[in-house]
């Protein structure tokens, strides 16, 4: 049927051009609804309990995303207090409580917060830290004395030393920081001083990554398909002929893209990367149709006929190395994750969109050029057979071909070593990721990161809520709060914390200060009266709700301010860890629960769920495109031997992630799906072709050479292609597109190497498990219902897990029905010889 | 002392209302609000309400003693409720032309603190209500400017000399005619947007003086709220100035408080 398809495009390209443009022109008409979400918190579902609880936190607590502003004064004893960059801080900060978006009477800066202090004997004094701007070194001394003394804004509004200050910028929502942040920064750039301004934060690292990214994309995707062309052209030299390959992946991206935009989704960060992941897919998918195809015109002179033999060729090895690309994305969908969901059904469409249009576009492509062309463009592409890369390609592939079939025990040995090697790498794989890292060293976001964290106790906030379990008035009781002090301090000794501020330390400085302001009284007081009322007086201030961020009305809440110096997943667990380890050895004296809430602790979950989700996902994939190799080849043993490349790639390349010690995050995770995709497409042309061959021509030994010219040139033609192509990559200014870079020309290269070297070495060492249909009765034994039957149920259970319609009991069920049923089929065609009557008809 | 946590001014004579001009306007307000009486007591609950309809109450007493009428006078405030603060005092002795002197008294901590301000703008035991509320903004602080005087009310915009001491940028009073009392109070900010109110609900008149018996507080920015509550109001009931001193602190002088 697909014969008569493909016969339909090539005798009628015109309505197949119109088909394909109508198509593109829907799916671009749709970019007009693009929704752009550049959250990660939207990583998660929104009813998500992780989720619903930070926002109720936020919600109780009157708690704000913040952009983080840093003030650096360096250079002199002073630092930043010194009157004239107290007064720029003072100006900027007025101007900026009246950008749009921002909550003004939330900011926290030396001008905005209020303190209380001694004012000669018996009198305390409340009084805004920095009431107005100031004249004299005197004053600008006072303040920094005074704002050291406080432990509110030590190390969290300035620094131990005095050489800077933070401004905290609360917003109302995060999609707004990017904007905030550049207004922000137009401001400052109307002041000049001594002292540098840096913006930070995870609202600002996270929106600006998300407005860079669609910036990157529009750069790096035409990039990387400009050069994938001129790679072509150099290999194909007809510019009219690899028109079509790039023609087509345009179109599938466009169609997938408008696709996705015409269903309402939002693009996200993810999406975005949508795509730089079609685009080698496409290309790879038609530059296998028309090489193999300018190999069959060589012969046969008649665009026709080639063209049907290459699609007899190419059709079943195309169909699923497409389908196993599918399915590496589609298992995305398993995700827990929305956007990632989106991605993987997404790319999995775009996939198979580029199967349909290569089986239908190109053959009406071809059907459209006039032999005359074809034939000027066949001497074009046999002219350079001789010299140029092709002459380079074949006698490296002939090299190659001699080493794998004399040297195959050398090899094999030296896999088993890589092998070793790399899982000892995939077990020094350290799970981590942190938004900020998202950017190169020198990125403003990530220098500011630096500088302000190391001048201050940490950008990073997470909060810890304790709500106590008898209800009101719990967290006045002394001991309550000296519990919490103890706690802080034992965070803060652990190392990833650098400061922690709770309503112990409210209570700690307004008694000192109401007590004559000495050390000694820097304690908790006696009573639960003594509390209430040193409560209470810290409630005449000018900003009493401040008490609000720390405890609910009725204290039977308290929120514990952490900060971090580092956004790390890794750091945030391990604090995590500490705490409910405290928690556990140290009895309170009354019962609390304990949550958490804040970005950084939204970010860890996310990313584990992700990074764990990822995991199970390739595994379920892995056994998927088992099953479909041992279904392709009809053989477990040669389904086996072609995930061996696969395998050896995927430990290589994650194993060399190990060893180097980079952290295996987002963008690592998500290619792990592409990785199984695009590695297997080798083997199976590889395989699927040596068979052909060596039915045409017995004898691995000389099938091997026709093996090595044709199929071979074509695996290294793609290979080169796509790994340069996406070289740029290594210098974007975003690290996630240099890690896709990195793992594009990983996976060409190890997988092509992996095809190359070891498939033929396996097959010179047992040449019957590939070729062992065409000789013996090997087919239908027991073996291989078995195995099939296990990898089938396995699949079931997958899908059925990963959507969770079923729990495992169910999926239990499910899968050992499904071995029952194909053992009975197996032995039922086992005991009618149906397989071997067949055999024998060979 | 009725209606004190109402910003205001002027002595409560009647008459010759059509010829005053904004600063007699002014300084009566201010003189009903605050100085009815040549003293006072009051009961006073107090419910603070947030953003999330989070409650919290305070009741306390008040007494009053004027020294002068719109000059030097006293508050001593006795806190009965929450029970965590009870016998709690705060105490005033407002002064014209120099700063206030306040006392708190934390009986939990056995303390006698002076309260020193640098304005008087800070928060009245966390309700919507400032220190300033509470014993009145002199009128000579601000220049006075009758914006109308229309529906049998006096619009006065108040404007302060020196802005820098103030988070408001001018504050519109309401007045109403007959009883000079200001019954609503409205404050803007730098750029001319209003962030808070207040507002008389109920006023009433006692031994012939008028009294707000109800008002509220609203800090628009902030979503919150706060309700005053008068009741066992009294004028003219003899307090002593000699309670009005550290000593009573320590020791309340239930002669006037219990009742």
């Amino acid at each position: 049927m697909f014969a008569k398809i493909v016969r339909w495009c090539f005798r009628r390209p015109k309505p197949v051009f119109a088909v394909v443009t109508i198509a593109v022109v829907l799916g671009v008409s749709q970019f007009s609804r693009i929704q752009v979400d550049t959250d990660p918190e939207n990583m998660l579902p929104r009813d998500e309990p992780v989720r619903l609880r930070h926002d109720q936190v936020k919600e109780e607590f009157g708690i704000y995303d913040f952009i983080v502003v840093g003030v650096v004064r360096e250079g002199s004893p002073q630092g930043v207090f010194q009157a004239e960059t107290l007064n720029r801080v003072y100006r900027i900060t007025e101007r900026i409580k009246k950008i749009d978006g921002v909550i003004s009477r939330e900011i926290i800066a030396p001008s905005t917060k209020d303190n209380i202090r001694q004012g000669g004997p018996g009198t305390v004094v409340f009084e805004w830290l920095m009431a107005g701007p100031i004249e004299t070194a005197v004053q600008a001394e006072r303040i920094r004395d005074e704002a050291l003394d406080n432990p509110m804004f030590r190390g969290t509004m300035v620094s131990g030393d005095g050489k800077a200050l933070a401004i905290y910028v609360p917003i109302q929502r995060k999609d707004m920081s990017y904007r905030i942040s550049r207004e922000i920064q137009a401001i400052i750039d109307e002041f000049s001083g001594e002292e540098e301004y840096y913006i930070t934060g995870l609202p600002v690292a996270e929106d600006t990554f998300g407005v860079e990214m669609f910036k990157q994309m529009a750069v790096s995707a035409p990039l990387a398909g400009a050069i994938i062309f001129l790679l072509m052209l150099l290999f194909f030299k007809s510019v009219r002929l690899i028109i079509s390959p790039m023609l087509l992946a345009v179109a599938t991206v466009l169609i997938t893209m408008g696709l996705l935009i015409g269903f309402g989704l939002p693009v996200h960060i993810m999406s975005s990367m949508i795509p730089i992941f079609l685009m080698p897919i496409a290309v790879l998918d038609s530059v296998h149709i028309l090489s193999e195809f300018f190999d069959q015109y060589r012969i046969r002179h008649n665009k026709r006929d080639a063209l049907l033999a290459t699609i007899e060729e190419l059709f079943s090895p195309m169909l699923f190395t497409s389908l196993t690309s599918a399915v590496g994305f589609f298992s995305l969908s398993f995700s827990p994750i929305p956007p990632v969901q989106t991605f993987g059904i997404f790319v999995a469409i775009g996939v198979m969109l580029a199967w349909a249009l290569t089986m239908t576009f190109i053959p009406a492509y071809i059907g459209a050029l006039s032999d005359n062309a074809l034939r000027k463009m066949k001497k074009g592409s046999s002219k350079e057979d001789r010299s140029g890369p092709h002459g380079a390609i074949d006698v490296v592939l002939k090299g190659v071909r001699t080493f794998s079939l004399q040297r195959a025990k050398l090899i094999l040995s030296f896999v088993v070593a890589v092998i070793l090697v790399s899982i000892y790498g995939i077990s020094q794989i350290r799970v981590n990721d942190n938004p900020i890292r998202w950017f190169t060293e020198n990125h403003r976001i990530r220098i500011a990161d630096r500088v302000l964290n190391e001048h201050f106790a940490g950008t990073y906030t997470a909060y810890l809520v304790l709500e106590a379990e008898n209800g009101k008035d719990v967290f006045k009781r002394p001991d309550m709060l000296n519990y919490i002090q103890q706690l802080q301090r034992y965070l803060e000794k652990q190392g990833q914390v650098g400061k922690s501020t709770s309503l112990t330390d409210v209570v700690k400085k307004v008694y000192m200060e109401l007590m004559g302001g000495e050390e000694e009284y820097f304690t908790v007081p006696e009573t639960k009266q003594a509390v209430s009322q040193c409560l209470i007086s810290y409630e005449n201030s000018h900003k009493p709700d401040d008490l609000w961020h720390m405890a609910t009305p009725d204290y039977d809440k308290v929120n514990l301010w952490i900060q971090l110096n580092s956004g790390d997943n890794k750091d945030m667990s391990q604090v995590v860890a500490q705490a409910s380890n405290f928690m556990r050895t140290h009895k309170p004296p009354y019962k609390f629960e304990s949550y958490w809430a804040g970005l950084t602790y939204i970010n860890m979950v996310w990313q584990d769920k992700m990074v764990v989700g990822m995991l199970k996902n390739f595994l379920g994939s892995f056994i998927i495109v088992f099953f479909m190799m041992t279904f392709l080849f009809r053989s477990p043993y040669r389904g086996l031997i072609s995930m061996v490349p696969l395998t050896v790639t995927i430990l290589c390349i994650y194993g060399l992630l190990g060893i180097v010690g980079k952290d295996y995050d987002m963008p690592v995770a998500v290619l792990s799906a592409l990785t199984l995709g695009l590695s297997i497409d080798f083997a199976i042309h590889f395989i699927q072709r040596a068979r052909e061959i060596h039915a045409a021509h017995p004898g691995w030994e000389r099938a091997s050479r026709f093996l090595f010219q044709g199929p071979g040139r074509a695996i290294v033609r793609n290979a080169l292609v796509i790994a340069v192509g996406f070289l740029p990559l290594l210098v974007a200014p975003l690290i996630p597109y240099r890690t896709v870079g990195f793992f594009m020309f990983a996976i060409m290269l190890v997988s092509s190497i992996a095809t190359l070297i070891i498939l033929p070495a396996i097959i010179t060492l047992i040449p019957d498990a590939v070729f062992a249909g065409e000789k013996k009765k090997f087919v239908c034994n027991c073996g291989y219902c078995v195995v099939m039957a296990i990898a089938a149920a396995a699949a079931v259970g997958y899908v059925l897990r990963g959507y969770t319609f079923a729990g495992w009991d169910i999926t239990v069920f499910a899968a050992i029905g499904v071995i029952a049923v194909m053992a009975g089929i197996c032995a039922a065609a086992a005991r009618r010889k149906f397989c071997i009557t067949k055999k024998e008809d060979q | 002392m009725i209606g004190m946590l109402i910003v205001g001014y002027a002595q409560g004579i009647a008459g010759a209302r059509a010829e005053m001009g904004a600063d007699e306007i002014a300084r009566k307000a201010y003189n009903t609000a605050y100085y009815e009486g040549d003293d006072g007591r009051a009961t006073v609950e107090m419910t603070l309400t947030d953003r999330q309809e989070r409650t919290r109450k305070r009741k306390f007493q008040i007494l009053r003693y004027d020294i002068k009428d719109g000059g030097r006078q006293k508050y001593y405030v006795y806190f009965r409720e929450p029970a965590d603060v009870r016998e709690m005092v705060y105490m005033v002795w407002k002064h014209v032309g120099s700063d206030d002197d306040r006392w708190l008294y934390l009986p939990a901590l056995d303390l006698v603190r002076r309260i020193a301000a640098s304005d008087k703008r800070s928060s009245f035991v966390g309700s919507d209500f400032t220190y300033e509320d509470i014993s009145g903004r002199s009128v000579d602080l601000d220049s006075h400017e009758l914006v109308s005087s229309e529906g049998g009310k006096y619009l006065l915009k108040n404007t302060p000399k020196d802005p820098d001491l103030v988070e408001f940028s001018y504050y519109l009073v309401s007045i109403d005619k007959e009883t000079m009392m200001p019954v609503k109070a409205e404050y803007f900010d730098a750029q001319g947007e209003k962030y808070r109110e207040i507002n008389a609900l109920e006023v009433k008149e006692i031994q012939g003086h008028p009294t707000i018996i109800r008002q509220r507080a609203d800090d628009l920015a902030a979503g919150s709220h706060t309700i005053v509550e008068f009741s066992d109001i009294e004028y003219d009931v003899g307090i002593s100035e000699d309670i009005f001193t550290e000593r009573y602190l320590r020791r309340a002088p239930r002669r006037w408080l219990d009742y």
